[in-house]
């Protein structure tokens, strides 16, 4: 049935299954004052007013997006959703390693607490240098399509380089994820 | 005190702010050394295929902001940088678009057409000296324009405008760019719809944060910078990566012709000089509209003088497209053009207009004390309107650059061609780091970072199935502005649901967004 849709009939719609859930599921549901509401014997404008109207030109949009598509219409391919799941578990890993690589790092050499240690060089360095080093490396070398040891140089030189950057000439500033542990 | 006086004060606090060193016993303002880094920084960004003005004013100013706080004092050094990367920028665009047919900026595409042709036939240094010499005219002829009409139309708006044509006006603004950006009408009202849904998001006046769920995540709603870095850098990076997965990477350009070649005589200034006229006007309109970018005034601009051109062309004479330098000047006034008259809407009514526009919003937003829109070039009957005095420290700060453009810009940029040569597939990844580090900075916490990979990938999508980000990012920072205008209106005219459509003005304006609409529907789908 779907078969025969291109890219533009679906992103309609979606723009227009999107919108109705909106309208009549989300803002009844998430929100208690209507369009309008009274207060004190006056009538001023609810707060579902402001998302109801999202909505609407959501919709409108969708319908005339269904009414009048591209001639030459682009669409998500499964190639995309593909690169974008790269994408999101390049990153989450490399966060994890940012979140984690310092605490983990610190207590095999001393017994100093990370937190206490967050805003101590080198180690406040150890999470933000061992992440960000992973997610340039990893993303220059999906581009390359090799793996490559300038690849891993470029990503180390960068982060230490941002790492620095900041943290020398602000005392209050806070890499991450120093503000989180 | 009156408006002179005001200009006067915003002309010297550009010059006596916080002093950043002294030279020959002259005290030299941290304003005026970050006019100068800015407009450097613009032109080397500029010059780099894979960075643009926008993305690397995004950049910077999370790190200005640490730099500098969020005072007044503040105000000028910020803005003076961001606008000193704007300008740099579009001039920094044609270098490589000359040198090695690779526009550094969109706008600066036009560029390719005759100036690597020029520079093939030796004639790379006259390519770049036509180049910086439209672009540095349109771009000071655009300022003129800015400070005669900016003030003007604020106070029209305060003098005509009440809350309900306000309200309306804020809705013509977003129709209009929902309509005209991007070529389709539906995905402009869906990427406009979703960025008024992204503002409502734990906002109102309820004291439940509406929309979130009760999700604490999003009680505090999605912090403005993070989700436009997020939308506009981050969904950039991601899809170039991808293309550069897809397409495999291009080898690293040569140049066509060393930076060598004739004098611009005097005569074939002279010779240049309408087309410039033209296209100087031609950007000046269309930066002033909201929503149009600098690449359709590059495309206007070569138009239009590609069909004056052949009309005026001896045999002798070089076609467009084969080397023309009126084609180079055509574009590059046109596309310089923008960058000054996109701050009318943004300075006389608080609406941004392009990307870049977007991020000067914002870095005034992050700074405070400052709030584009009428208010701005209201002068009191007593004392001092310190809003007007920054404007005029603005309009400064942007001669004191298009100064620097006219007296050093051209031999720099002749200086910046070797930023051609970065490679991209190092470029992005790096910029994407730095991007979340200058998002985590800010807000100090990696739920930040998460936020903006989420409305990256938000981008991501938009940009492949072919929506403009640009309506989502503008609805996104006048979303809370329109709905506050809609309830002062609402309760000022006593409850009156057609607000919007018995006061004559407000009637018209809802007339025109509506008009903009259909007529941008009826042309052929691209």
């Amino acid at each position: 049935m779907f078969k025969h849709l291109t890219g533009d009939k679906w992103l309609s719609l979606t723009a227009v299954i999107a919108a109705l859930l909106l309208i009549f599921v989300w803002v009844p549901l998430d929100i208690d004052t209507g369009l309008v509401e009274k207060v004190r014997r006056q009538i001023r404008l609810g707060d579902s007013l402001g998302p109801v109207t999202a909505g609407v030109v959501i919709l409108l949009g969708g319908i005339l997006t269904w009414m009048r598509p591209s001639a030459d219409p682009q669409s998500l391919s499964v190639d995309n959703l593909k690169w974008m799941a790269t994408l999101a578990v390049t990153i989450a890993v490399a966060f994890i390693v940012m979140r984690f690589a310092g605490p983990l790092i610190t207590s095999l050499f001393t017994d100093t607490p990370y937190r206490a240690l967050r805003a101590t060089p080198p180690w406040n360095y150890i999470g933000y240098i061992a992440g960000g080093a992973l997610l340039v490396a990893t993303l220059i070398s999906l581009a390359r399509r090799k793996v490559s040891l300038s690849a891993a140089l470029v990503g180390i030189i960068a982060s230490l380089v941002f790492a620095l950057l900041y943290d020398l000439p602000f005392d209050d500033l806070q890499l991450p994820p120093n503000g989180d542990v | 005190m009156g408006i002179w006086d005001h200009a006067v004060m915003g002309f010297m606090s550009v010059f006596s702010g916080p002093e950043a060193f002294t030279l020959l016993g002259i005290s030299v303002s941290v304003t005026l050394v970050m006019i100068l880094i800015g407009f450097l920084m613009g032109i080397t960004v500029g010059a780099t295929p894979g960075l643009a003005g926008p993305m690397a004013m995004a950049i910077a100013l999370p790190i200005l902001i640490s730099i500098f706080g969020f005072s007044q004092d503040a105000f000028l050094p910020v803005m003076g940088f961001l606008i000193g990367i704007m300008k740099g920028a579009t001039l920094g665009g044609s270098v490589p678009a000359i040198l090695f047919n690779t526009p550094g900026t969109p706008d600066a595409y036009m560029t390719t057409l005759d100036g690597y042709p020029m520079a093939q036939k030796g004639q790379a240094k006259k390519a770049l000296k036509v180049a910086h010499l439209s672009s540095v005219s349109g771009d000071t002829f655009s300022d003129v324009v800015l400070v005669l009409c900016a003030p003007f139309l604020a106070v029209l708006v305060e003098s005509y405008l009440d809350l309900p044509e306000k309200a309306a006006l804020l809705i013509l603004s977003l129709a209009f760019i929902a309509a005209v950006i991007g070529g389709s009408v539906g995905k402009g009202l869906i990427s406009m719809g979703l960025g008024l849904l992204a503002a409502m998001i734990a906002t109102g006046e309820d004291f439940y944060p509406r929309l979130t769920m009760g999700s604490p995540a999003l009680a505090e709603g999605f912090p403005i910078a993070t989700a436009i870095l997020g939308v506009l850098i981050l969904g950039e990076v991601f899809k170039s990566i991808e293309d550069m997965i897809r397409s495999g990477i291009q080898s690293a350009p040569r140049p066509a012709a060393t930076v060598a070649g004739d004098r611009l005589s005097f005569a074939e200034i002279r010779r240049l000089a309408p087309h410039i006229g033209r296209s100087s006007v031609i950007g000046t309109i269309i930066g002033a509209l909201p929503g149009i970018g600098s690449t359709l005034a590059a495309t206007l601009g070569y138009t239009f003088a590609r069909a004056r051109y052949d009309n005026k062309r001896s045999a002798s004479d070089p076609r467009f497209g084969e080397g023309a330098p009126e084609g180079i000047a055509a574009t590059e006034a046109a596309n310089s053009a923008v960058s000054g008259a996109n701050l009318i809407p943004v300075l006389s009514l608080g609406i941004p207009g392009n990307a870049a526009a977007v991020f000067l919003i914002l870095g005034m937003e992050s700074i405070g004390g400052f709030n584009p829109g009428p208010a701005v070039f209201r002068v009191p009957s007593d004392g001092f309107n310190p809003e007007l005095i920054m404007a005029f420290g603005l309009f400064t700060a942007m001669f004191l650059t298009n100064g620097l453009n006219w007296t050093i810009g051209g031999v720099f940029m002749r200086a910046v061609g070797v930023m051609a040569r970065v490679p991209k597939e190092v470029l992005l990844p790096v910029v994407l780091l730095l991007t979340l580090t200058a998002i985590y900075v800010q807000e100090n916490t990696m739920a930040a970072m998460w936020i903006a990979v989420g409305f990256g990938m938000l981008g991501y999508i938009m940009r492949r199935v072919g929506m403009s980000p640009l309506p989502f990012v503008i609805a996104f920072i006048l979303g809370g502005k329109l709905e506050e205008t809609a309830r002062q209106a609402f309760a000022a005219t006593g409850g009156d649901p057609f607000f919007l459509f018995t006061h004559p003005i407000a009637a018209a304006f809802m007339v025109m967004s509506l008009a903009v609409i259909v007529f941008n529907l009826r042309k052929p789908s691209p």
